[in-house]
């Protein structure tokens, strides 16, 4: 006997109805989105959010553009040397300022990776490192454990996870996508989240999350948070950087693998080191042990080699992508050891 | 319902559209007169009021919805900057650009290709910047000056030199994607003036062609560049 | 750019390259600004989601979202309620399939299981089951979601070879191939064609034993030919290599969807389409709704991109068209990215075993190819056979066995795509001569040079005891321009596995060659009392500007200047002639050919009315320079006086009579002009001995990353023999835009399918990855030989496919130069293999899996 299912059909493109709000003040935004709870939208750049509508998948009854509020745009340089980078500030203009280009090259390098000239025009520093993962499956609207459902489709025998998580995998095995959240973490950034209740920083490396804290979110920012602000302390000014995205294609692409290190060197030795990979898990993925081995260590080719041993210890490959290993490997061997420009 | 079976050759009723009168140009042998593009504009009359899009939710319940009067909520009737004209226009909160543009102004020279900020067709300059305008919300552009493939020549016919350098080229193939690349590059140039052809390639590299034809291309877009920097566009 | 300075036989090769300095006094050969341009660059060019009309509705359509099902209830009582619904299409509205006759006279019969445009047995996700119209698109979208399908969910199965295991499923409930091979059963010889039927074909276990070994499984083919002794060849050969390599599904991904327009106006279907051919659209579109092509009136000015998708109407056109009629108003289709991922067509994967025995020089004495299509769930494709024709005339094996099966898949459907089969098995079977060339220690371009096509090459099986043959074969030529300007001994010596760092160079090179060429259609043009050139083109407007190209063939025969010809063309109301499809790099042979006919036939009525007026003989008049002249001087007749002439006259000379053998669409549109003045009317009967291809060298050096498997190309050239040059500027864009796609093929671009759901997973282009302007190679130079076609009047051929596989294999062969044998056993070769391959020091065994 054959099984018989009703069933409604795909029907992706045309944006659904919703109420639009243009708030001109996180006050006011905050009240919209107290208003309206579940049924609200955050709408920031814009980049990740209309695919998500126009695929019918998500279904806000209001949308909560950011855009007017004038005090989530812009880069403020702090007292002291760090600088604080508005939400809402596109990246185009993180990749153009010049405190950033000069004290953070890191960042700005970061930033000026990501997609096209035209996303980076629109997009925001905010959006990007607050993206949700591109898992195929989940994006396609499959029923999965980060929607809410009871199975990976993407770590069965038959899934097909090239560009899936390599570590810190729990039930989900998406990664996340950003090419400036693993800057951010090497930055130590502090990121400002604001609701109803007051403003509140988290550390960058805390404000990603995994699917072990949960599930269904990228980062700590729950129903009715927004985030207004980045703060890149002084600590890591003008330190030795080293960025390199892995992907695909040179342009519209998500990373494959990418790295992002800070570092301090003197007298041919590491003295002190951040180093952050992306692209291998829900998070930007902080490489502690490795930082940890290698500060005191000359920065050479072999304790790159060893680093990128050591970085890939923990590491579990799926079906399609045991290559992220020597790749992740490499590129950090290639962050020790790299010089700076 | 009796529908009027005429096709109307929706040209910007901008009166910019660069249809030149003069006989050698490659425009008369298109086969569309002045004369006939004036006879369309007036066929068509207050195009922008019989809107194509959302007709069902005009009459349906959204308009209650769409005025809503929690704080922030948009009114659907705005006035938008394009091309150096004020256009009043009814725009739902959903609506994105490209759509505002090609089927409630007649700009169809804007392009949507993936209308998912992919393919880089829908390009238009907002404040002098590249978008993807299938990707950017219509109410959201209300107080921006927005530039579209129509609003580049002069109303004498006169090419931008960016388009001059296309046509000294043959850039170009099936040329869909034209005037996104045109749009992109455009932007590109007011920002860097002098490109090396790498980095001309990466100021348009948010665009895709599928006929692939990026080396003449390029060659098209480095003559525009050249010619723009010879000629006074302010 | 090196000089033009030649030596040796190289002397006599007239090279046309972007340089080439241009001579003002001929039209053929020369860059000129096409008349679609300026409407292009300013916004104007209409293409078929531009136009409007009154009271449009639109139209959006219910997908399947399974891989294969019966559809048991379709209920859209919810969505017909709606406000602003107007109708819900399904297949039960859809005219039923007809036979159809084409212009030579043979029946086709139609398909009972082909594709219909709405299914009740959806055979790949993504299928059209239903389309709603609606009064605006919102409307339209929130309807589909409230049309509740019943649907009875069947077997099906994405990868070819599972299919072709004992027990595999299959992807139709009748079988998993075709009944009867298209091209096998020459269409040509018999009045009507059978009618297809889907039957079953399982390979044994012992078939695909060697299977998990990466060697592709070998059993019964649908299709099969040779000649010459292969077996003895193998006997005889100092090297015998055994390869399996897999091509990828590829979409053709044009940036215009295949959105459409329709309305009806005094009981004519009025089309607005994005199609590459325009004249043969409209019987493809009468055919799909049942009507007479005199009814149809189709509109394309300017079509978004083909390479051969939109070679004619899709059969989705249908959609908007009988929509309209249900609702008596103009109905728009927009077709979605999504939509256009599934009816949007692609090129078929193949899978090919490649047994090659070579003697001690690099010379190919035997071949024996087999070939596994991944054929998608509807007409069969004919990639396998067309694969094996253009590797035996390529390549030309001294014997050769080829052996081939398309597998049915619920996969999206096929079609071709620039260079059909050509890249596929010009794909297979370059990584095999490259590794020949290291094994035995030939040059790389050396084994090129000695496998290269001469001449009148013979090509495929023998039919009937004989040969096919091409026209002409200047492969050799292009090889040995290709390697002086490219620089290739210094480069290959100077640069061939250098290593810098992390970083190894590589230099490649490929030949390439498709067909190039039809013939048999017909010209028209009308020269009026204005002085002015009227020339009617049903040739399709897809950026290839051959719509315009050819008729500089006929204006510069008849002395006119370019500025007083005017070309109409991508609307069927406006008199268009009987024009081949504008695909397969048909056109500028066949249409220059044609155009070559008209201008012949109006010279012919010039000369006699000339000699009617001022006396002597026809042939002592001559035409050049807008006039008629006598010669040795005497009186002089301008073309628009001519043309007054010619309508005082009637008859054959103001189209009032019409030649006996032109098409019956070409008649329609010569009566309809007739009497405007002077018609060059005829049809393209000039013999031909052969079949007409063009060659390509292509050569490219890359640089290969090693500890991140990236590469990129840093130089490419590609050096075409295309016949006579018509227009430098579009041939140089054909040239390097098609070794462009070629080039994604080697790269990135590919199918990502869940086999055991049996769905799409990679559905964007970020996903895909159609290639952008940033992998472009660093320099790309182009050049063409300029030797015409040794046969047919004007010696113009086609340039749109041979490039495509010669840039993807000029890159697969850079790749294998740099880093050795066995890095890769399918295309494109990406950054994760090379990584794999040189952390394992051998390729990864995947098995050869469709869409991986």
């Amino acid at each position: 006997m054959a099984i018989v299912r009703e069933s409604s059909a795909i029907i992706r493109d045309v944006m659904p109805a919703f109420e639009l709000f243009q708030p001109t003040s996180i006050e006011e935004a905050l009240s919209v989105l107290a208003q309206y709870g579940t049924d609200a939208w955050v709408l920031a750049g814009g980049i990740d959010s209309f695919d998500w509508l126009k695929d019918r998948i998500k279904r806000p009854k209001a949308v909560v553009d950011l855009g007017r509020i004038r005090e989530l745009r812009g880069v403020r340089e702090l007292a002291g040397g760090g600088v604080e980078i508005r939400a809402m500030t596109t990246l185009t203009d993180v990749v153009l300022h010049p405190a950033i280009r000069k004290s953070f090259k890191l960042l700005a390098d970061a930033a000026e990776s990501a997609a096209s000239p035209q996303i980076r025009n629109q997009g925001t520093i905010g959006g990007n490192v607050s993206q949700d993962t591109r898992c195929w499956y989940y994006r396609s609207g499959f029923p999965c454990y980060r929607a809410g459902g009871n199975i990976c489709y993407a770590d069965t025998p038959y899934g097909m996870n090239r560009e899936h998580a390599i570590l810190g995998a729990a039930r989900c095995v998406a990664v996340s996508p950003s090419d400036s959240a693993p800057a951010m973490v090497a930055l130590e950034a502090k990121m400002l989240v604001r609701n109803s209740n007051g403003e509140r920083a988290v550390n960058a490396e805390d404000y990603f999350i995994g699917p072990g804290f949960d599930i269904t979110r990228m980062t700590v920012l729950k129903q009715g948070d927004i985030l207004t602000a980045i703060r890149i302390p002084s600590a890591w000014a003008n330190a030795s950087f080293y960025f390199e995205k892995i992907s695909d294609r040179p342009v519209w692409d998500f990373p494959i693998v990418n790295i992002a290190a800070a570092k301090v060197i003197s007298g041919g030795k590491i003295r002190r080191i951040r180093l952050v990979v992306n692209g291998v898990a829900a998070h930007p993925w902080r490489l502690r042990q490795v930082e940890e081995a290698v500060t005191g260590q000359p920065a050479d080719e072999q304790t790159g080699a060893r680093a990128g041993e050591l970085a890939i210890a923990d590491a579990v490959p799926l079906q399609h992508n045991g290559f992220k290993l020597p790749l992740m490997r490499n590129l950090v061997k290639r962050a020790i050891c790299a010089t700076p420009a | 319902m009796v529908p009027v079976f005429a096709i109307q050759f929706w040209n910007s009723p901008e009166g910019a559209v660069p249809m030149s009168d003069n006989p050698g140009s490659p425009a008369k042998s298109k086969g569309l007169t002045r004369r006939e593009v004036i006879k369309a504009a007036v066929a068509v009359g207050g195009v922008s009021a019989s809107a194509y899009l959302f007709r069902g939710y005009i009459f349906g319940n959204q308009v209650r919805r769409a005025f809503g009067s929690a704080p922030g909520s948009m009114g659907r009737l705005i006035t938008l900057n394009v091309n150096g004209r004020r256009r009043h226009v009814d725009v739902m909160p959903q609506e994105t650009l490209a759509m505002t543009l090609r089927y409630k102004l007649g700009l169809t020279g804007t392009k949507l290709g993936c209308d998912r900020a992919e393919c880089g067709s829908c390009t238009v300059l907002l404040d002098d910047v590249p978008h993807y305008s299938c990707s950017v919300l219509t109410q959201t552009v209300r107080n921006r000056k927005i530039l579209t493939i129509e609003g580049l020549a002069g109303p004498d016919g006169t090419l931008h030199p960016v388009q001059q350098g296309i046509v000294e080229q043959q850039g170009f193939q099936c040329a869909f994607c034209m005037s996104g690349f045109i749009m992109a590059a455009i932007g590109f140039l007011k920002v860097n003036p002098n490109p090396t052809r790498e980095e001309l390639a990466r100021g348009v590299s948010g665009n895709l062609c599928r006929c692939t034809d990026y080396h003449k291309i390029l060659d098209a877009l480095m003559r525009g560049a050249e010619l723009s920097r010879g000629a006074s566009h302010a | 750019m090196p000089d033009s300075k030649q030596e040796g036989t190289a002397a006599q090769v007239p090279l046309v390259t972007a340089d080439t300095p241009a001579d003002k006094s001929k039209l053929v050969g020369q860059n000129y600004v096409t008349p679609d341009l300026f409407a292009k660059v300013t916004g104007q060019a209409k293409y078929a989601e531009d136009f409007r009309a009154e009271g449009m509705l639109f139209a959006k359509l219910l997908l399947s979202p399974y891989p294969h099902a019966r559809i048991l209830e379709i209920d859209a009582s919810q969505a017909l309620a709606m406000p602003g619904v107007r109708a819900v299409l399904t297949m039960k509205d859809l005219p039923p399939p007809a036979d159809y006759m084409t212009d030579l006279g043979v029946l086709i019969k139609a398909n009972p299981l082909g594709e219909r445009g709405l299914a009740m047995e959806p055979l790949y996700q993504g299928e059209p089951i239903a389309a709603v119209a609606a009064v605006d698109e919102l409307t339209a979208a929130d309807a589909v979601e409230k049309i509740r399908v019943t649907y009875e969910p069947l077997p099906f199965v994405i990868d070819p070879l599972a299919s072709l295991r004992p027990g595999g499923p299959n992807a139709r409930v009748e079988g998993n191939v075709w009944g009867v091979l298209g091209p096998e059963a020459p269409v040509g010889a018999k009045r009507t064609t059978p009618v297809p039927e889907v039957r079953e074909i399982k390979w044994t276990e012992e078939d695909f034993r060697g299977y998990d070994e990466g060697k592709m499984p070998t059993g019964t083919p649908t299709g099969e030919w040779s000649y010459g002794d292969v077996e003895g060849g193998f006997k005889n050969a100092a090297l015998v290599l055994d390869e399996s390599f897999q091509t990828p599904n590829t979409s053709h991904e044009c940036l215009e969807t295949r959105t459409s327009m329709a309305y009806w106006q005094g009981g004519k279907l009025h089309l607005f389409g994005s199609t590459q051919s325009t004249s043969q659209t409209v019987p493809a579109i009468a055919r799909w709704m049942n009507m007479k092509p005199e009814d149809v009136v189709l509109v394309s000015e300017y079509t978004g991109g083909g390479y051969g998708s939109k070679v004619t109407s899709s059969v989705h056109l249908i959609i908007p068209a009988m929509l309209s009629k249900k609702c008596h108003a103009p109905v728009m289709m927009r077709i979605t990215r999504e939509d256009e991922n599934y009816i949007g067509r692609a090129r078929p994967s193949l899978t090919g075993r490649m047994k090659a025995g070579f003697g001690p020089d690099g010379r190919l004495l035997a071949l024996d190819m087999f070939v596994v299509a991944d054929n998608g769930p509807y007409d069969e494709v004919h990639d396998t056979y067309i694969s094996g024709q253009i590797v035996s005339l390529l390549y030309q094996p001294v014997a050769m066995r080829w052996r081939g099966i398309s597998v049915l898949t619920n996969t999206p459907p096929r079609s071709p795509q620039s260079s059909p089969g050509g890249l596929q098995g010009i794909t297979l079977m370059e990584p095999v001569l490259a590794k020949a060339a290291r094994r035995l220690k030939i040059d790389l371009l050396a084994i090129h040079r000695i496998n290269a096509p001469e001449g009148k090459a013979p090509l495929g099986p023998a039919v009937d005891g004989k040969r096919a043959h091409a026209t002409g074969c200047f492969m050799k030529e292009a090889l040995d321009q290709g390697a002086r300007r490219f620089q290739w001994e210094e480069r290959r010596k100077a640069n061939s596995g250098k290593r810098n760092g992390s970083k190894i160079r590589g230099v490649g090179v490929s030949s390439s060659s498709f067909k190039s060429g039809s013939k048999g259609f017909d010209g028209l043009f009308v020269i009026q009392p204005d002085g002015k050139m009227y020339v009617q083109s049903g040739i399709g407007n897809l950026g290839t500007e051959d719509f315009s190209d050819v008729h500089r063939v006929a204006a510069e025969m008849v002395g006119m200047p370019w500025e007083k010809v005017v070309v109409t063309w991508g609307d069927t109301s406006k008199h268009l002639p009987w024009t081949c499809i504008s695909g397969g790099s048909q056109t500028a042979h066949a249409m220059t050919r044609a155009a070559y006919a008209a201008a012949m036939d109006a010279i012919g009525k010039l000369q006699q009315i000339a000699a009617k007026d001022h006396g002597g003989r026809p042939e002592n008049y001559e035409v050049r320079n807008e006039r008629v002249y006598r010669q040795g001087g005497g009186p002089v007749m301008t073309l628009a006086h001519a043309a007054q002439r010619a309508i005082a006259l009637g008859g054959v000379y103001d189209g009032h009579e019409l030649p006996k053998d032109i098409n019956p669409m070409t008649v329609r549109s010569a009566k309809a002009l007739a009497g405007r003045g002077l018609m060059g009317v005829a049809r393209d009967n000039y013999r031909q001995d052969g079949t007409v291809f063009s060659f390509v060298a292509s050569f490219a050096e890359v640089e290969i990353d090693v500890e991140t498997g990236t590469y990129k190309i840093v130089d490419f050239l590609a050096v075409a023999d295309a016949g006579r040059v018509i227009h430098p500027a579009a041939i140089g864009g054909q040239i390097l835009g098609r070794s462009m796609l070629g080039i994604g093929h080697a790269i990135g671009q590919k199918w990502v399918f869940d086999q055991h759901l049996g769905l799409p997973v990679a559905r964007r282009f970020y996903q895909t990855k159609p290639p952008t302007i940033l992998d472009a190679p660093a320099r790309m130079d182009w050049a063409a030989l300029n030797i015409p076609d040794p046969e047919g009047p004007v010696g113009a051929k086609g340039i749109g496919e041979p490039p495509v596989p010669g840039g993807c294999c000029a890159i697969l062969n850079a790749i294998s130069d740099a880093l050795g044998d066995d890095i890769f056993r399918r295309a494109p070769v990406t950054l994760d293999m090379i990584l794999t391959s040189l952390e394992n020091g051998h390729p990864v065994i995947s098995g050869l899996a469709a869409d991986i």
